[in-house]
């Protein structure tokens, strides 16, 4: 088996690293996408998650590709901007917001497109990175050093979402009742918008920035179909989500496929494998209900 | 030591004007230099047209937004003091609320019990107790470990009135409560809500463009359309009233009937029955089309 060959062997400080950085990231992205999914935020996610590509460009062009904390932060400030942007544009009476998030989403790939191509004139010696692996990612890119960053940072998301999670639910279920109640809705919807954005900007690295709001929708969208009760809800969506990860990368280490695509096809099993259980799981009570 | 009269006012709106901002336009008016007295542990009812006013006084009232002119205290208070200081319960329109949520409707409650708690602190019994104890004055504990999207109409509404208990309100505001509930939920809307009252003492306000609603339990009824029209006992708001108030534009106030000059004649107070083209009212004895189930 090439899975067990690839991260036991010698090349296995080559493969574990992104791996890794591929959990953590399921994680913590599993947990988000159930919001995600609630609040209908998944095309915001998208404009946030292509908005990255420019921010991969901008960091190439200033001379920072080799360093992974300056790239981090001004990917992450890229993404940032754009998710205040949309929220701004979207705010406005005569700007829908995908129309919004439609017009972030092309201004960031066309701009990240121009200063890729810049930086690779002006640094020519740079590890400029190639447009296809900002666009599909690789865990091939991961070393161990961007791995503890990815730890860090997860850590982080982890943290803070645990800490607002009374306002988050609150916002989520019922946001005119929970402002009613006191809680600062707009101080909520900046902090959820910056955690997606933060767990976007993670997962860019693993599966590129096209495919990174897979891992916000799909776990999430996985365990909604399963389950009304929201604990099963955080549980299924975890799992979901660690099991395509895990899936993919087995895939990709077995069939040779791009490790990113292979981790959302995974993912996108689960979801069709939850919903063909709850079709048929539904189908007695139907017959029953429908005989009587 | 005579009682401080201020104390008895649990609402005082005193000439508020507030107008919406248009961009490259001029301001448009919502509401015009509107008075309303609520005494502690009374039941007002605002009644007016869709556009009167009616919700952007409730936004007033809770604070959300700031009057252009004039002042707003609730329980001595100004609003937004009082909502953040869990003085002020309220319960949106259903609609509002996310029903796809994968929560039950007792821990919707305990969702508001919880909100404000340190991030440390975990659920206690006496959290659980409390929640149940909401659910119960409210009808709803029979129901309270089904999922909310299971729930009919009325059973959500139920639901949502014990999540604005949750925060022990001393004022209660309600926006259109009776909207998608049938005939005998919205009778039975009017029970929960004298029971409300008599049990806990709440100061209570409806809002609602729909005179059921208003007349199930309200001491006081307050007109407005812009500006207020008639603010006192319903038995005084006669079908008369109502035509001179909403300037003989009923069917934004009713939505399918229309006032007539027979009906005007025989209706002393809202709840008569009558044929084609009545008044609806407490004791109606039919339904808007595709209303749902009650409680």
């Amino acid at each position: 088996m090439n899975t067990l060959r690839y991260l036991t062997e010698s090349s296995a400080d080559l493969f574990w690293p992104g791996v890794l950085t591929l959990l953590v990231v399921t994680l913590v992205c599993s947990v988000l996408s159930v919001i995600v999914v609630l609040k209908r935020m998944a095309f915001v996610g998208q404009g946030v998650s292509h908005a990255g590509f420019g921010g991969v460009g901008l960091a190439a062009a200033l001379g920072l590709a080799g360093s992974t904390p300056a790239t981090l932060a001004i990917v992450l400030a890229f993404c940032l901007c754009a998710a205040f942007v949309i929220a701004v544009l979207s705010r406005r009476h005569d700007t829908e917001p995908d129309t919004a998030i439609g017009i972030v989403l092309v201004g960031a790939m066309a701009l990240g497109s121009v200063l890729l191509h810049v930086a690779h004139q002006v640094h020519p010696a740079d590890r400029v990175p190639g447009w296809e692996g900002v666009l599909f990612g690789s865990i091939l890119f991961s070393g161990w050093a961007e791995a503890s960053w990815s730890v860090v940072v997860a850590g982080s998301i982890a943290m803070l979402a645990a800490w607002f999670r009374r306002p988050i639910m609150a916002w989520a279920f019922d946001e005119c009742g929970a402002e009613a109640m006191g809680v600062r809705v707009g101080f909520v919807r900046a902090i959820v918008l910056s955690l997606v954005t933060l767990a976007i900007v993670l997962a860019m690295k693993v599966v590129g920035v096209v495919l990174a709001t897979a891992m916000l929708v799909l776990p999430g969208a996985t365990a909604l179909t399963l389950t009304d009760r929201w604990r099963t809800t955080l549980i299924l969506s975890v799992l979901a989500g660690s099991g395509g990860a895990i899936a993919g990368v087995v895939l990709s280490f077995e069939a040779d496929w791009p490790p990113g695509a292979a981790v959302v096809l995974s993912l996108i099993g689960f979801y069709a494998a939850g919903r063909a259980y709850r079709a048929l799981s539904s189908r007695p009570a139907r017959s029953a209900a429908r005989a009587s | 030591m005579p009682n401080d009269p201020s104390n008895d006012i649990a609402i005082e709106i005193r000439d508020v004007s507030f107008a919406y901002s248009r961009s490259g336009g001029s301001p448009l008016p919502a509401i015009d230099r509107v008075s309303i007295q609520v005494r502690t542990g009374e039941r007002l009812g605002i009644l007016g047209p869709n556009g009167g006013g009616k919700s952007t006084l409730l936004k007033l009232m809770l604070g959300l937004i700031r009057p252009g002119a004039g002042s707003i205290s609730i329980c001595g208070r100004p609003p937004q003091d009082a909502r953040r200081q869990q003085l002020v319960g309220y319960v949106a329109q259903r609609i509002e609320a996310e029903l796809a949520f994968p929560i039950s409707a007792r821990e919707a409650v305990l969702m508001a019990i919880e909100i404000g708690a340190s991030p440390w602190r975990r659920r206690t019994q006496d959290d659980r107790a409390f929640a149940s104890d909401c659910l119960e004055r409210v009808g709803a504990l029979a129901f309270a470990d089904r999922p909310v999207g299971t729930l009919s109409g009325g059973q959500i509404q139920r639901v949502m009135i014990a999540r604005a208990l949750g925060r022990r309100p001393r004022v209660l505001l309600m926006d259109e409560p009776t909207v998608g509930i049938d005939l005998s939920g919205q009778q039975r809307f009017g029970e929960l809500v004298s029971r409300l009252h008599a049990d806990l003492g709440l100061t209570i306000v409806i809002v609602s463009h729909d005179v059921r609603a208003i007349a199930a339990g309200c001491d006081r009824v307050a007109c407005l359309s812009r500006t207020l029209h008639y603010h006192d006992s319903p038995a005084g708001l006669t079908p008369a009233v109502l035509g001179e108030v909403f300037k003989h534009d009923l069917a934004a106030v009713f939505g399918d009937v229309h006032l007539d000059a027979h009906m005007a004649d025989q209706c002393s107070a809202p709840g008569h029955t009558h044929g084609p083209g009545h008044v609806h009212g407490p004791g109606c004895s039919h339904d808007h089309p595709g209303a749902e189930g009650g409680a």
